[in-house]
């Protein structure tokens, strides 16, 4: 099968409350669709922080069961800045994890307090992205993003999708002003794609579905979408393979 | 069969009048709701109304043609509703995000009551955060009993969250949910809580491209069983035979 990696998903409760920590059925949806790679996040310790650590558990799980196919990211709760870099450092040490993922909207931080800045520098010490839910304020707008990048340029920050319906002409914008800002292309319409292809640099575009939050398939309408925009093969070659591997360090990793 | 109507296609923005109707052949979709521009919607909301009027003039009665007036414009802007109404102006757009106010702002309850006393439907964008809330929306609505209004969006992204307690208690006789921009796996649950009669369809292109949003509407539910969905619940609510 071809390459090609989906930058944002998730494994949500739904699917161990069904599967356990199986992911057979997840990865059928995924090869269904041709998507041969996915970039897990998590999805329960986004709304509950005390859930966090046995999630990461889990996350290694069933990533450990996917033949190299799913790549686990991690994420913490903000506000008790001492234990989320120690549970961060946790899971970056095994070497597994490839990504630190924060929903600052959910999970009800600011992306400008000053622990963000000591997860910016953890990041850049295992060579891994900040992934942002973006597209939403007031905690969670790419010019937030932007400046936490321009204040750690070692740091490779993830605008997760791209600014949504709103914000992607922010989201664009981000993306500029710092050589360290990425945007997955995950959320906005047909013509927020467009606008965002012709303004960002291609080498730091990403696609992602945000599949598997919940069970239903929306992959059937997040996956023909992107062939709309009639890509050319140096531009899919880059969105779907060339950046992820890239930001995540996945040249060892990928199966 | 079904006459699809496509309820909220931005006439402009690029896309010209023979485009879009090339668009609706190849999809199968027999009429569209035409709505103006941004900028017209900001600013030059008389320019827009007559552009759209003169579109809708030559289609045939394909085109179901929206109007626009600010409310920052005050007594002009009610000056200029009837006589968007009288050309022909179905329903009047309110982008509260684009054009600057909230739903719940007083300066918009002239416009709505006019609306009302004119059986003029309004059509309000959601979604947008703080100026796109479709509880805001709710809130005018209770206070305009005798105004329709239409939730574009059905708060997509953000605000999709309201609409589950909107479409299960709030949704008073004036309200209508609208599809476009709605992921279309969310509106199965839109429709069960809110009733058949009370959700249409809508691409939102050319943001959006006209004949996918069709087809992936489709596949999730097909016109055959969702009548209202697809053109009858729009054209009972404009006064149209369905
Ligand atoms: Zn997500």
């Amino acid at each position: 099968m071809m390459i090609r990696i989906d930058s944002h998903t998730h494994w949500g409760r739904c699917w161990s409350e069904r599967d356990g920590a199986d992911p057979s059925n997840w990865l059928a949806l995924a090869g269904k669709y041709g998507v041969s790679h996915s970039l897990v996040l998590p999805e329960h310790g986004l709304f509950n922080a005390g859930a966090i650590a046995a999630e990461h558990d889990l996350l290694e799980r069933v990533c450990s069961r996917s033949q190299g196919a799913m790549v686990p990211c991690c994420t913490a709760c903000i506000w008790e800045p001492v234990e989320a870099l120690s549970e961060v450092r946790r899971c970056l040490s095994g070497g597994r994890f490839r990504g630190i993922k924060f929903h600052p909207w959910l999970q009800g931080c600011s992306v400008s307090v000053p622990a963000m800045d000591d997860m910016a520098d953890l990041a850049a010490e295992f060579g891994v992205p900040l992934i942002f839910h973006d597209g939403t304020p007031p905690f969670s707008l790419p010019s937030q993003m932007a400046l936490l990048a321009q204040r750690h340029p070692r740091t490779n920050v993830i605008l997760g999708h791209a600014g949504l319906f709103e914000h992607y002409q922010e989201a664009a914008a981000a993306v500029r002003a710092a050589d360290n800002v990425w945007a997955c292309l995950c959320g906005p319409h047909l013509e927020g794609l467009r606008h965002l292809l012709d303004r960002c640099p291609l080498e730091r575009l990403l696609w992602g579905t945000d599949s598997g939050f919940g069970l239903v398939d929306g992959l059937y309408y997040r996956v023909p979408l992107m062939d709309l925009l009639r890509l050319n093969d140096a531009q899919a070659e880059a969105i779907y393979q060339t950046n992820p591997i890239r930001v995540f360090g996945l040249h060892g990793v990928l199966a | 069969m079904t006459m699809i109507v496509d309820g909220y296609v931005t006439l402009g923005d690029g896309l010209t009048r023979d485009a879009l109707l090339r668009q609706m052949d190849a999809a199968g979709v027999a009429r569209a709701v035409i709505a103006p521009e941004d900028r017209e919607l900001a600013v030059y909301n008389e320019e827009g109304n007559q552009r759209l009027l003169a579109a809708a003039g030559r289609a045939g009665g394909r085109f179901i043609p929206a109007c626009a007036a600010t409310p920052w414009r005050g007594e002009e802007a009610i000056a200029s509703l009837d006589r968007a109404v009288r050309g022909g102006c179905r329903l009047l757009v309110f982008a509260p995000a684009v054009q600057g106010f909230m739903m719940t702002d007083d300066r918009v309850a002239p416009l709505l009551h006019r609306a009302g006393e004119l059986d003029l439907t309004v059509y309000v964008h959601t979604g947008p955060h703080s100026m796109g809330a479709p509880t805001q929306a709710v809130l005018a609505a209770q206070r305009h009993p005798g105004t329709r209004l239409i939730l574009g969006h059905c708060g997509s992204t953000d605000h999709a969250w309201d609409i589950g307690a909107v479409a299960r208690c709030h949704l008073a006789d004036n309200l209508f949910l609208e599809t476009s921009l709605a992921r279309p796996w969310t509106v199965p649950q839109y429709l069960e809580a809110a009733g058949a009669d009370r959700v249409i369809y809508a691409s939102g292109a050319p943001r959006t491209d006209l004949a996918f949003e069709l087809d992936r509407m489709r596949e999730t539910l097909p016109v055959e069983t969702h009548p209202g969905l697809y053109g009858d619940n729009l054209r009972r609510i404009l006064g149209e035979a369905g």
